[in-house]
């Protein structure tokens, strides 16, 4: 029908038969959709959504007959989405807080967030201390911490988005106490703020993070309390700043629902979650 | 004499320097243009194949092409021209052939669209969630984005015809009058066609607006960047996906240059093809 649509409109007949058509369409659509395939509505954090796309394309592969849409806006949006039915399923790359224990949460893979400076800077590592220094402006040289003579650029993530929700949690601070020169959204963004500038400091998902360095950013990860920053002491658990991805629910999953979150959290979509640069958990 | 002509030669240094100036400013804006297109070009030609032009996206967008966006993409156009062109132009010749302008309905009319062009595009993308989507029904959809982008373009498609109605010389009224031509035959005949290169224009911020849109889709059309099988269906635009690339998609960024340059290109033959149209027009109906 649609293809008609744009065939029709070569010639000026074709535009008033395609708005006649076009009427027609709005209204017998929904009807056929309606009697159609299952669909599965999942909304919430943009670091899952690539990643559960793809999860829900070899879905798909598997169960033809059912649709799978991805949506992103954010953690919270996700939890938001889910607790209004407007979502299936949310996506939430963070563990659950308290105030949230009307929702189920099912772990799918673990991600780990790494402070990162651009590669020029010889700054190796930081304990918890000197980042809450850096971040609430106490600090604001390089000199203080072992660096060069320049002032700290801080990079903060924007409100709402779970990595700056963890990284507080972790320095034991509130959003208001940073003083951030720069905010930023995702992750990629975090990374092109940093490396285009020498005196940055900021936090990104230490997947994305490593895939940037061996494809050549000048961008170095941070060690944390010695610990260093890379995806398999996020799988051995020693690195402290490292976070569930979470599908949540609204009551116990069924039906089309539950095959969906049992396949993602099963072996076969492990290579996926590799690809993606994230740590897969074993289901048990 | 001496003194005429010091002055004479103060004169012509004072325009060198403005005249250069202009020029100064004339290639600045030229060169933010071409480099602009240059770098796209750069980042995005080793990427851009006909694959790319054919295929779905793969791994988060990295792999695999942009057709399943580019098909989204022009629905989403599509609803949007449909449901706004009719509304917009109908309201452009109330408010320049049968109102006077100086009547206090011709003012609240203009100034509520007025009001409406200011409005921000995500401001539009919320109303357009909570209306479309969960009020009516519609959910994450093309159907939702494209009639969200249709209340954005509405104010520049009313404003940009109203113009070009108002440019119409008055004495090509007058004369289809004295021809004793009823008033909707002037204008089927003889105004529209000439004030068709504006109606063009218009349409063509228009269309440039809708294409670049990102805010708004976000919350209306989606994100799913699967082949849409209906206008129900959520899909992405392409705006939305260089945004995502960019953005969130580490490693998106030679797709990104790709999907930007296809953007462009995009844009540019929509510009040429509808003025082309609109010249046709105006030839045909005047000159016979």
């Amino acid at each position: 029908m649609v293809k008609i649509i744009i065939f029709s409109l070569t010639n000026r007949f074709g535009v008033v038969a395609a708005v006649i058509a076009f009427c027609g369409l709005v209204w017998a659509v929904p009807a056929v959709a309606n009697a159609g395939s299952q669909r599965l509505v999942l909304t919430g954090s943009s670091t899952v959504a690539p990643l559960i796309n793809e999860i829900a394309r070899r879905f798909e592969a598997k169960f033809p007959d059912v649709r799978i849409d991805v949506q992103t806006g954010g953690s919270s949006r996700g939890i938001n989405d889910v607790r209004k039915r407007i979502a299936d399923i949310g996506m939430v790359s963070r563990a659950l807080k308290p105030d949230e224990s009307d929702l189920l949460a099912f772990t799918i893979a673990l991600d780990g967030i790494s402070l990162i400076v651009h590669a020029d800077n010889p700054v190796t590592g930081l304990n918890r201390r000197q980042v809450a220094g850096i971040f609430t402006g106490d600090l604001s040289h390089w000199r203080a911490v072992g660096g060069p003579d320049a002032r700290i650029t801080v990079v903060n993530k924007a409100e709402g988005r779970s990595t700056l929700e963890l990284f507080l949690d972790y320095l034991q601070l509130k959003n208001s106490a940073i003083k951030p020169h720069v905010i930023i959204g995702d992750n990629a963004q975090g990374i092109k703020t940093v490396t285009g500038n020498r005196n940055a400091i900021g936090y990104v998902s230490i997947g994305a993070a490593e895939y940037e360095v061996q494809r050549g950013a000048p961008l170095r990860l941070l060690a944390l309390d010695g610990v260093e920053a890379s995806v398999e002491n996020v799988r051995e658990g020693i690195f402290s700043l490292s976070r569930p991805l979470n599908l949540v629910t609204a009551g116990e999953p069924q039906g089309l629902t539950r095959e969906f979150i049992l396949f993602a959290q099963s072996p076969q979509v492990h290579d996926l979650i590799e690809a993606q640069y994230f740590v897969p958990v074993d289901a048990n | 004499m001496f003194e005429s002509a010091a002055l004479r030669t103060r004169r012509k240094i004072r325009d060198c320097v403005a005249q250069g100036l202009i020029y100064l400013a004339v290639m600045l804006v030229s060169l933010v243009f071409f480099w602009l297109l240059v770098d796209l070009a750069r980042g995005g030609m080793t990427h851009l194949s006909w694959a790319f032009l054919t295929e779905s996206p793969r791994d988060a967008g990295r792999a695999g092409g942009i057709a399943s966006i580019l098909v989204s993409t022009l629905l989403i156009l599509l609803v949007a021209l449909v449901a706004a062109i009719p509304l917009a132009w109908s309201t452009a010749i109330l408010l320049a052939e049968l109102v006077p302008a100086e009547s206090s309905f011709g003012r609240s009319v203009r100034f509520s669209l007025h009001v409406l062009a200011g409005v921000p595009s995500i401001v539009f993308g919320l109303f357009g969630n909570a209306f479309f989507s969960i009020y009516l029904g519609l959910g994450f959809s093309i159907l939702s984005g494209g009639l969200t982008l249709a209340c954005m373009l509405l104010p520049i498609l009313t404003s940009t015809a109203e113009a070009g109605l108002r440019a119409v010389p008055d004495s090509y009224r007058l004369s289809a009058a004295a021809l004793g031509l009823s008033r909707t035959a002037a204008l089927t005949h003889l105004i529209l066609p000439a004030a068709a290169p504006a109606l063009a224009a218009g349409l063509l911020i228009g269309i440039g607006r809708a294409l670049a849109e990102t805010a708004a889709l976000l919350f209306t059309s989606g994100y799913v960047d699967r082949m849409p099988g209906s206008l129900l269906d959520s899909g992405r635009a392409l705006a939305l996906h260089i945004f995502d690339l960019s953005m969130n998609v580490p490693g998106g960024d030679e797709s990104a240059y790709a999907s930007a340059l296809m953007l462009v290109i995009l844009l540019l033959c929509i510009n040429i093809l509808a003025m082309k149209l609109a010249y046709g027009l105006q030839r045909k109906k005047i000159m016979t």
